[in-house]
């Protein structure tokens, strides 16, 4: 058996001029959730998705959506997929019922307060921004950050080789993950298996749903909608392999754009600019100028070895325009035009074809498509 | 192990519980897990190796025919524990070619067979069909009839004991054969992982 599944499923899309990719600058998230809204709205609003947020942003440090997922194994090593937790709905929390009928309707409703609903599964006790703000440290240097996350349409999709029925496959035209529900048999071992735990389960409908990365959108060239409703313009979208996109300058030629946990070997196509910190304040409360707020270390443990390298790029770059020079890095980052953000995809989602009767998109797999089984 | 008959039966059998099938021989059938070198999936094999499953079974399994429709009733002691994220599951195997080979597998690419499967619902789940019409090509490796194949299931459980009935087209059992498999949902038992049995039940005409 070769690495990267037994299936033959190698993840081709993967490599190919075509794979979309995203860049998140962290410096810029306001954790306003945005984004996940946008999602929530767009592609989460049926029976069984109510606990769902493909696209969700978490408070670093913390212990995120689902509780604990950095502890729950799965991705590569090796080589070899490695077994994992599949998180259970009191793990993503959320989706709640509400007393509604009892505070309005109850005759109590001035001493009844509104409420969750616990209906057994323990989803009342976690929710998908549970641990807001809290984040680490202790005073006077106390830390957070904000990191949104969504399925990485991974290189090496071990979700895909997870998939005993075959419904998962990464779309060749451009390596995005996608799941044929009709296919789906609920087994979950993609939930197991994605070391992100990025894949929820539709417990009405007996399939799991994860981020589709917005591929009708793509296909008209729209941005994805976590990436266009950001007001921080902190989303870039394009194809790392295009050597004039921001995403290829970014990941390739600065390389301030890195995975996260990319010692899961999955090969995440979605990237963060890693956030830079005021300095540590000794006891005295005089600045320690050495040493940044949010411990390198920890950094390093999300981003990798090479976020050192990447945080000290971004801080020449710093001097060098405080020292008046220019710096194309900087420039990239602040995005003074918006539509610099997103390569290709800057159609105005109001000017497409929305005609009754029109199919607007490819649905379902390209010829050529990786399947398993 | 013996061959089974699938006498002609009325409506009622279509409950599990139903007298008819008293009067129905049955055939206890062992099961043994799906081998787990057998697993086609390279996660399955990690997660899995080493750890204990398909240990239910054996299964009474009694067959009629109603109308075109081949009625399978399986009964089996199922967990005693509460469901969580997984049911208890239980299916009919039906060979689609003579001579197909043992259905420990589950069928295999060059050998597919049909799957009925039933599963458990929870409560959340109620609008799903309790059964589907599969077509398996190895362990797990499943996928639904394109069209063309109805199956319904009724379930019963007393105490820990599941008993249903699955009914689906009487012409899925052209090859006068069948196998069962059970899946223990309180050990997260799906997909490839459960058990079956070794080798066909033969019916007689």
């Amino acid at each position: 058996m070769g690495a990267y599944g037994a299936n033959g499923d190698t993840g081709e899309g993967a490599g190919a001029p075509g794979q979309v990719a995203m860049v998140f600058d962290l410096n810029k998230c306001m954790g306003c959730q945005t984004c996940s809204v946008a999602c929530k709205v767009l592609w989460t609003r049926e029976e069984g998705e109510d606990h769902q947020w493909w696209m969700s942003v978490n408070t670093q440090p913390g212990l995120g959506t689902p509780k604990g997922w950095e502890e729950m194994g799965g991705g590569w090593l090796d080589g070899q997929p490695v077994p994992g937790h599949q998180p259970g709905r009191a793990e993503f929390g959320g989706g709640w019922d509400f007393n509604y009928q009892e505070v309005f309707y109850g005759g109590t409703g001035s001493s009844t307060h509104l409420r969750p609903i616990d209906h057994g599964d323990g989803n009342t006790g976690w929710g998908m921004n549970w641990d807001e703000d809290q984040g680490g440290g202790e005073y006077p240097n106390s830390y957070y950050f904000y990191l949104p996350r969504l399925c990485n349409h991974c290189t090496h999709p071990v979700c895909v080789t997870a998939c005993p029925s075959g419904a998962m496959y990464k779309r060749h035209e451009d390596g995005v993950v996608l799941r044929d529900e009709s296919a789906c048999q609920g087994a979950r071992f993609c939930m197991e298996a994605c070391p992100y735990k990025k894949i929820y389960f539709n417990y009405a409908r007996n399939v799991a749903q994860h981020c589709i990365m917005c591929f009708p959108r793509l296909e008209v060239e729209v941005a994805p909608a976590c990436a266009r409703q950001c007001p921080g313009r902190l989303v870039f979208v394009g194809s790392a392999d295009d050597d004039e996109s921001p995403i290829h300058k970014l990941v390739h030629q600065w390389e301030v754009a890195l995975p996260l946990h990319p010692e899961f070997g999955t090969g995440p196509n979605i990237f963060y600019v890693p956030p830079l910190s005021p300095s540590r304040l000794h006891e005295d409360l005089s600045i320690d100028e050495e040493t940044p707020r949010i411990p390198p270390e920890y950094l390093e443990s999300l981003f990798g070895p090479k976020v050192h390298a990447a945080l000290d790029t971004m801080r020449r770059e710093l001097a060098r325009v405080r020292a008046g020079g220019q710096s194309e890095l900087l420039d990239t980052l602040i995005v003074y035009h918006w539509s610099d953000l997103f390569g290709r995809y800057t159609t105005d989602p109001a000017t497409l074809d929305r005609s009754p009767g029109r199919v607007p998109v490819r649905f379902g797999r390209s010829p050529g498509t990786p399947t398993t089984g | 192990m013996g061959s089974l008959t699938a006498p002609e039966v009325g409506e009622e059998a279509l409950d599990p519980d139903a007298g008819a099938w008293d009067s129905i021989p049955s055939e206890g059938v062992p099961l043994v897990p799906v081998p787990i070198e057998a697993q086609l999936n390279a996660y399955v094999r990690a997660a899995w190796t080493g750890r204990d499953y398909g240990r239910s079974g054996p299964v009474e399994l009694a067959l009629a025919r109603c109308g075109g429709r081949l009625l399978a009733r399986l009964s089996w002691d199922g967990s005693a524990v509460p469901p969580g994220e997984f049911t208890d599951a239980a299916g009919l195997l039906l060979p689609r070619e003579p001579g197909t080979a043992s259905p420990v597998t589950m069928g295999t690419h060059a050998e597919p067979v049909s799957l009925w499967q039933w599963r458990d619902r929870l409560a959340s789940q109620q609008g799903l069909p309790s059964a589907k019409y599969l077509v398996s090509t190895g362990p797990g490796v499943f996928r639904p009839v394109p069209a063309g194949g109805e199956v319904s299931a009724r379930s019963s459980r007393a105490g820990a004991r599941w008993s249903v009935v699955l009914a689906g087209p009487a012409e899925a059992l052209a090859t006068g054969s069948v196998g069962v498999a059970v899946w223990d949902g309180a050990n997260a038992e799906r997909a490839g992982i459960g058990a079956v049995c070794a080798t066909w039940v033969e019916v007689t005409p």
